[in-house]
């Protein structure tokens, strides 16, 4: 699978003041639950050579209750084949049809058809990832047109339109290939110590626009700039600055316990390994 | 959930810890009222054979542990301070793991590893069955016998022993083992008699009890009642046995060394009108002297002249030649008396060379009367000089009735002594069938002591591990306790059907005998609370835990605070005492009269011979055998009177 192509974005820094701070008030347990998603795929077998690729996808909300983590309503689960449709011969696809619901993986290319399997997989897979983003952000509104307290989710929010402008969702993203910053509001926020936050930014280049900022949950010494660093997304406040202390809070609140083993457990909150663990084991 | 009820655990078998015929693997939620020795229910998914298979188990093991990989972790997220333990915003993912071993398995062919399922607590059917108790709790062919109560998670199951397997004939005996002092093995050997005497099937036939009571007041008060809680009551009231002290009891005591006050712990004035006094005389004695006598001591020699006694000379008119009088040896004064004669003789004719009489060498009879004549040293207010027999009721024990012999206090060789004759006579009399009764219970505590598993082969040792291995046939049964199994004779403790224990010592534990528990049934059994047992009997493929209600007898340390032992007192008082147990009418003042004019001994066995016989007129006998005592005495001393000196010839003043 190709990688996105680590790059930097200026935003528009909506928040006055340095370009670092610290979060003011002691961590707070807020959230009620978190929500992330899995997705697999193998290679069932190959037809003409064409890969039949079976992708699983899952996501999972875990409420938090008296400190213990439970399956908010069902997960949602979905198994669909991954495959080039005209690529395929008639009778094969409607065989296929019959047993599998098919998301085709040439849908978006007017011309020839990829034919050589390792292109295939790597078309198939943003595609898998996108209808994991799909049940997520089903589940995403599902919290909130439902419930009233806090869910952390694993990624942004920008893609669920409800979730971007409710009050009740955060993101929370670990991967920062695309950095929001630039120049030295960038090099303030590597060099920020655990418990502070940058200065709050818009981004609007998303379907929803949202406020986001990048928050320090551990000291990133003897690691890469970006050990210990989360980007968080809210939506659109009234009083930002007051608003992305108290999400800070309850994100720094959320650093115990570990989400040991995972490689990513310095940015990892436990509730959403446990989403992950949740559906690994389910599935 | 199900009709079976909310399942509280599913099984889970990976390729690590499989599951097997015997031992699976199960998890529950964090809040599960199940612990070890809790009995669930597994039922499978898959029908084998058109049946779907249902599983019995119970925990022997359990497992708690976190999705941390290695404590490290923790000590992380905690920047290693256990204080901010306390913050973490949630817990961590914790799993209940148990394993259980298997009771049963139904259907029992073919016989399979424990099946995926889930698994429900056991209720009191589940608990019948499991125990495979279903098969000797039906109506028409009920031999069971309460035990205690098992009791986890709500569920409430009066465990039974299986009375064939108790009492005989498919096996047999009880071993208890417990620690001192939390009065388990005591209050178990108590409350399960009652609980025996109690539902002892009538097909089976009937009952007593003879119990040594070899050390403190433990056994004293068994017809005196406790009071018991409300818990208890309940128990008793669910177990179907009767909150009540043993209506019959007997208790047996030989006199001290004085011979006129009871060598027992139950001597209160207010308890003896059931504590009957043991005494035994030469022929009781010689019968055992196996016993007594050190093997070491006795050589062949000395074996042969002692079965010549008891062959030729003993309860028989006894000459020789060599001998200046007649013998007639029924006590130990005879029998000193006879020694004192042969001895004698040789003395005299030592001049013609002769070193032995009738083959034996004067210094084996002198060995052999030296050895003979200390057991009534030893054993002094057991061995009745007089030859006085005063004996448990061989041939007429009642059915239900408990005969304690109070040993406490006794010196150990009069403690064997009484051991092997008393078992003894029971095997003989239960192989003529002519006890009284059908079945016998012996209990004997310090197991070790008497029957230990190393050291050297004695007479008592001997005879329990006869009793273990061939008593079941006879109906003599042996329920047993010791503090350490492990230092028992393995044929005694091998022998015993069923095994209780209480408490154990943590030593004990480690010895290799206990291998085959859990570590957690151990760790369970060094922590046992009072009035918890671990059960193992035939029936039952792993040990059980059952509770048991306080017996409903006075404890032995109560009654001693209650019915102080009573203190040596004079001829008159002790004499006053005991026959008041037969006749309450009898006053101090009437006995001082009565005895009066006799000496101790006369009227040690005048008060012997009326506790003896228990006679309707008890102030009559007891001045008759004075009477006649007097009589045979003037008859002895009526020696004709020493001539008058005659004067002397020469009297100067010729009176």
């Amino acid at each position: 699978m190709a990688l996105e192509r680590p790059r930097t974005v200026q935003s528009s820094i909506v928040e006055a003041g340095p370009y670092c701070r610290q979060v003011s008030g002691e961590p707070v347990v807020a959230f009620r639950a978190f929500l992330d998603g899995i997705q697999r795929t193998r290679v069932l077998g190959y037809l003409n050579g064409i890969p039949l690729i079976y992708g699983t996808i899952a996501a999972v909300v875990r409420a938090r209750i008296d400190r213990k983590l439970v399956t908010w309503r069902s997960p949602l689960i979905e198994r669909r084949l991954y495959v080039p449709e005209r690529a395929l011969p008639a009778y094969a696809l409607d065989a296929l049809r019959n047993h599998f619901d098919i998301t085709d993986t040439a849908a978006d290319s007017d011309g020839a058809v990829e034919r050589h399997p390792i292109g295939l997989m790597e078309r198939a897979v943003p595609l898998v990832q996108t209808d994991r983003s799909r049940l997520e952000k089903h589940l995403a509104d599902a919290w909130c047109a439902d419930e009233t307290e806090p869910v952390l989710v694993d990624g942004g929010i920008s893609g669920s339109e409800r979730a971007a402008k409710s009050g009740l969702a955060v993101g929370a993203i670990k991967t920062h290939r695309t950095l929001y910053l630039d120049g030295d509001a960038l090099s303030a926020v590597l060099a920020m110590p655990a418990g502070n936050r940058s200065a709050a930014f818009r981004i609007s280049s998303a379907r929803s626009p949202v406020v986001s900022w990048y928050l320090r949950l551990r000291d990133a010494g003897g690691h890469d700039p970006m050990w210990g660093l989360l980007r968080v997304e809210i939506a659109e406040s009234n009083s930002l600055s007051a608003r992305a202390d108290e999400v800070s809070r309850w994100l720094l609140a959320e650093r115990t316990p570990l989400a040991l083993p995972d490689g990513r457990w310095d940015r990892m909150t436990y509730g959403v390994r446990g989403c992950e663990e949740y559906l690994r084991a389910i599935l | 959930m199900s009709e079976n009820g909310v399942p509280l655990g599913r099984v889970v078998a990976t390729e690590r810890k499989p599951n097997t015929p015997h031992e699976f693997h199960f998890w529950t939620a964090l809040d599960s009222p199940v612990g070890i020795g809790t009995i669930v229910r597994v039922h499978g998914t898959h029908a084998v054979e058109g049946h779907m298979p249902v599983i019995y188990g119970i925990i022997v093991d359990g497992f708690s542990y976190t999705d941390l990989q290695t404590p490290l972790h923790d000590v992380i997220g905690h920047d290693g301070s256990p204080a901010q333990g306390a913050f973490a915003a949630t817990e961590r993912a914790e799993i209940r793991l148990y394993t259980a071993h298997v009771l049963r398995q139904l259907p029992e062919e073919p016989l399979q590893p424990v099946p995926m399922g889930d698994v429900f607590l056991a209720t009191e059917a589940d608990v019948e069955i499991a125990l495979r108790m279903d098969g000797y709790l039906r109506p028409e062919a009920r031999t069971g016998i309460p035990v205690g109560i098992y009791r986890a998670g709500g569920t409430e199951s009066p465990i039974y022993l299986d009375a064939d397997f108790l009492m005989g004939p498919e096996a047999a005996h009880l071993n208890i083992t417990g620690v001192s002092g939390l009065a388990t093995k005591t209050s178990a050997v108590e409350w399960l008699l009652s609980s025996l005497f109690a539902h002892f099937p009538a097909q089976k036939g009937s009952i007593a009890a003879v119990c040594f009571n070899v050390k403190g007041p433990d056994l004293c008060y068994l017809d005196l009642p406790s009071v018991l809680e409300e818990s208890d009551l309940a128990m008793y009231e669910r177990l179907g046995v009767p909150p009540e002290p043993f209506a019959k009891v007997e208790y047996y005591a030989p006199y001290k060394a004085d011979g006129r006050s009871l060598n027992t712990l139950r001597s209160n004035e207010a308890l003896l009108h059931n504590v009957v006094p043991l005494t035994w005389g030469l022929r009781e004695v010689l019968q055992f002297a196996e016993v007594l006598l050190n093997k070491d001591d006795v050589d062949a020699k000395a074996d042969a002249l002692i079965d010549f006694i008891k062959e030729r000379v003993l309860d028989r008119d006894f000459s020789d030649e060599m001998l200046k009088n007649r013998h007639r040896v029924q006590s130990f004064a005879d029998l000193e008396a006879f020694f004192k004669d042969v001895l004698r003789s040789m003395e005299s004719a030592r001049g013609s060379g002769q070193e032995s009489w009738r083959t034996h060498h004067v210094a084996t009879i002198r060995k052999v009367r030296n050895r003979l004549s200390n057991i009534s040293t030893r054993c002094a207010g057991l061995v009745a000089d007089d030859g006085a027999v005063s004996d448990l009721p061989f041939g007429n024990f009642e059915d239900r009735r408990v005969y304690v012999v109070d040993v406490a206090t006794l010196e150990e060789d009069a403690q064997d002594l009484i051991f092997a004759r008393v078992v003894s006579k029971l095997r003989e009399h239960l192989e003529r069938r002519d006890l009284g009764v059908s079945h016998v219970v012996v209990f004997v505590d310090e197991l070790n002591k008497y029957a230990p598993a190393d050291g050297q082969d004695t007479y008592v040792r001997k005879m329990l591990l006869d009793i273990a291995e061939r008593g079941r046939y006879l109906g003599l049964v042996l329920f047993s306790a010791q503090q350490f199994r492990s230092q028992v004779h393995r044929r005694v403790v091998g022998n015993s059907g069923t095994a209780l224990f209480g408490r154990m010592d943590a030593d004990e534990l480690a010895t290799p005998g206990y291998s085959v528990l859990s570590p957690a049934t151990r760790t369970k059994l060094a922590t046992l609370e009072k009035g918890q047992l671990m059960v193992r009997h035939p029936h039952f493929t792993q040990p059980i835990f059952v509770r048991f209600p306080r017996p409903a007898v006075l404890r032995g340390r109560d009654g001693a605070e209650r019915y102080p032992q009573a203190v040596d007192v004079t001829l008159d008082i002790a004499v006053h005492r005991s026959l008041r147990t037969l006749d309450s009418s009898i006053t101090l003042n009437w006995v001082k009269d009565a005895i009066v004019l006799h000496d101790d001994g006369v009227v040690l066995e005048a008060m012997r011979a009326a506790l003896r016989e228990r006679p309707g007129n008890v102030k009559e006998f007891f001045q008759r055998r004075f009477r006649s005592v007097i009589k045979s005495q003037s008859t002895t001393r009526a020696a004709p009177p020493a001539a008058i000196q005659a004067p002397p010839g020469e009297d100067p003043y010729d009176f």
